[in-house]
């Protein structure tokens, strides 16, 4: 009774041995990647978040998830959580160009790979894997050129501007490329307004107040999707729906329907779930001796309202948010 | 001297008519001087931009300001009480994603509204309950109402922006109940006059000065000071959930964010409406006036051209200078 007493004891040590050397060799083969998102309430770090997870579930990795709140040292902080909890790769959308310096310094000084998605590092920083981006000045030119053609297609060279905050080196780009697209195809930026909230409501103030200074503006290029859903909402309700061009940049479920009915003319989308698994790839390989592509800025592709349903868009826009949107 | 009072009386006023335009004057002193100082605002921008002066920026003054003066008018019946509530701008956007999703979920316009504002009604009586009953400081309860209700308003479609689903939605803020009149400009006017009847000649809004001006005071009148703040604090956000219900109808869309802006624009527009935040002063046409005042400038800086960030401290500048005529008039007054 004793002697069969110990045997069982000794099977179920062996075998509670055996079942801990398995699991910590399946962890140490199983990578995982984090995603840092500047904060999850704008649908954009969503989908961004939505590509690094599909990417990583196909590449056998796993997915961890932190928001920053909007704040660089919750970003640190976050950073720090991640790398301590041992995840292998970080695909991170910054709070800013200007909070990633300390964070890249750490995470160089702990081996860790990292992706920038949407937002890039401070210009002068070397020591990430790879920035995938949007190519904000060259986008900001095509922008220009097909706003300035939606004016003189309606009898007119004046276009207005619903902008992103001017602080912001994307926005910046944007109009540089727009502004010069716009001197070149003989257009006028009769006026230019930013947003403070980033929502619906205030680009259609915006937009009204803009129309009403200036009657004369013949098309309007939203430089982020609300400005784009508010500019069609004034539209509409002041019967200019297609007397007046929209193009707008990002794109959404709404603007999307939006494009369908005419009510915008063209879509430069940002593809939000492609930066997502573009940045994974690139730390999957860097963390598998694969070669990496240090910098890719993507030029954001222009959607026109009347080839929106063909499969060339529908797979950008599969690149742009998840199915179920 | 008879034939000449002969000859003059028919054309003056009789005493009493002069007594009480003078008692009209000094009760609105304030509020006059706010509308001088819009007219004279909307007259600078319009020497810069003569649209300006237009009936249909005047349309888009009316239309970019109607939610906001209906929060404001929530906003001055707490105020006046001596409370306060930050948690309207919360609940304004909470109000368009519950009724967004009640329609998106099958629901009629007229129940998903009567959803929506079922979340104000609860947020309301949070607020009061917490306050009057437990006893918080009302900055304390609804910073906590701020935030829960906020971040409810991203956990209902997961901080998506959503569609409104009723095609027939719109009417709510932009058809016309009295026909030439689009019923933003009626609820305004409707809310407005009515807010004031109660403040200023029923005994209940009597209440609301009292016991701002001193809950002990109006306590040991006999004043029921517990309902009354409660009351305040559930018209609050009953009006917040409704300015919210007009906004998503006008732009058929709801976002979480939609309100974040409007709370301190609420408060300011309270307190350049010439209400006290320590209580007991305050009226419906003030706050209505103080909340023109913050669309017009914002339209002025849009209009001209002016970077939008300046917004901010143009209001800024504008409740200074509202709070300091307030002062001295007050003063002067006290003088007499």
């Amino acid at each position: 009774m004793k002697s069969t007493k110990h045997a069982v004891r000794l099977f179920a040590g062996v075998a509670m041995t055996a079942l801990s050397i398995s699991a910590a060799a399946q962890a140490e083969e199983k990578k995982t990647v984090a995603y840092l998102a500047p904060s999850l309430d704008i649908s954009y770090w969503q989908w961004v978040g939505y590509g690094v997870k599909e990417k990583a579930k196909e590449l056998g990795m796993d997915y961890v998830e932190y928001t920053s709140e909007n704040s660089p040292a919750k970003q640190m902080d976050n950073a720090r959580t991640a790398v301590t909890k041992g995840v292998d790769a970080i695909v991170i959308g910054p709070v800013s160009s200007t909070s990633t310096p300390p964070l890249l310094a750490y995470l160089k000084s702990q081996n860790v790979p990292i992706a920038f998605a949407g937002i890039g590092p401070q210009p002068g920083q070397t020591d990430y894997t790879s920035s995938v981006t949007a190519n904000n000045y060259e986008t900001g030119k095509a922008q220009g050129e097909f706003v300035c053609k939606l004016a003189k297609d309606r009898g007119g060279n004046q276009v207005g501007m619903l902008s992103l905050p001017q602080d912001r080196e994307n926005a910046q780009k944007y109009l540089k490329g727009a502004e010069e697209a716009f001197k070149a195809s003989g257009c006028d930026l009769a006026q230019m307004l930013e947003t403070r909230g980033l929502t619906v409501n205030e680009a259609v103030t915006q937009a009204n107040d803009m129309l009403t200074a200036h009657p004369d503006i013949k098309a309007i290029y939203g430089m982020y999707d609300e400005a784009g859903t508010g500019a069609a909402k004034v539209l509409q309700t002041r019967g200019l729906t297609g007397k007046v061009g929209i193009a707008v940049a990002d794109g959404s479920p709404t603007t999307i329907s939006l494009l369908k009915s005419n009510a915008i003319q063209g879509i430069f989308f940002q593809e939000a779930v492609g930066q997502g698994i573009d940045g994974t790839q690139q730390v999957f390989n860097a963390i598998s001796g694969a070669p990496v592509k240090k910098d890719l800025a993507l030029v954001m592709p222009l959607v026109t309202a009347d080839k929106v349903e063909s499969p060339e868009a529908r797979a950008v826009i599969a690149r742009v948010f998840p199915p179920a949107n | 001297m008879t034939g000449t009072r002969a000859r003059i009386a028919p054309t003056e006023a009789p005493p009493t008519q002069i007594r009480q335009r003078e008692s009209l004057f000094s009760a609105y002193r304030t509020e006059i001087a706010i509308a001088l100082a819009i007219a004279l605002l909307a007259l600078a921008v319009g020497s810069q931009v003569p649209q300006a002066l237009t009936w249909g920026n005047f349309a888009n003054i009316t239309q970019a300001g109607a939610p906001l003066i209906i929060m404001s008018l929530g906003v001055l019946l707490v105020v006046i009480t001596g409370g306060i509530d930050l948690s309207v701008g919360s609940v304004f956007s909470l109000t368009g994603m519950v009724t967004a999703q009640a329609m998106a979920n099958g629901f009629g316009g007229i129940a998903a509204s009567l959803i929506g504002l079922g979340a104000g009604l609860l947020f309301g009586s949070i607020n009061g309950f917490l306050v009057t009953i437990a006893g918080l400081a009302p900055f304390v309860v609804t910073l906590i109402t701020f935030a829960v209700a906020g971040s409810l308003a991203f956990i209902v479609t997961n901080g998506r922006s959503m569609p409104i689903g009723d095609p027939d939605f719109w009417l709510l803020n932009s058809g016309s109940l009295i026909p030439g009149v689009p019923n933003y400009i009626l609820f305004c006017l409707v809310l407005m006059i009515a807010i004031e009847f109660f403040l200023k000649k029923m005994v209940a809004g009597r209440w609301f000065y009292a016991v701002g001006s001193s809950s002990m005071a109006a306590y040991l009148l006999g004043i029921p000071v517990k309902r009354t703040k409660f009351m305040a604090y559930v018209a609050s956000s009953l009006l917040a959930s409704f300015s919210g219900l007009l906004t998503i109808s006008y732009i058929l869309n709801a976002e979480s964010t939609a309100g974040s802006s409007l709370m301190l624009q609420a408060i300011a527009a309270v307190v350049i409406g010439g209400a006290s935040l320590l209580g007991g002063t305050g009226t419906a046409v003030g706050a209505v006036l103080g909340a023109l005042m913050i669309t017009v400038i914002q339209n002025g800086v849009n209009l001209i051209g002016i970077n939008s960030f300046w917004q901010g401290s143009v209001t800024g500048v504008a409740i200074l200078i509202a709070v300091l005529i307030d002062r001295f008039s007050k003063s002067r007054r006290g003088a007499v």
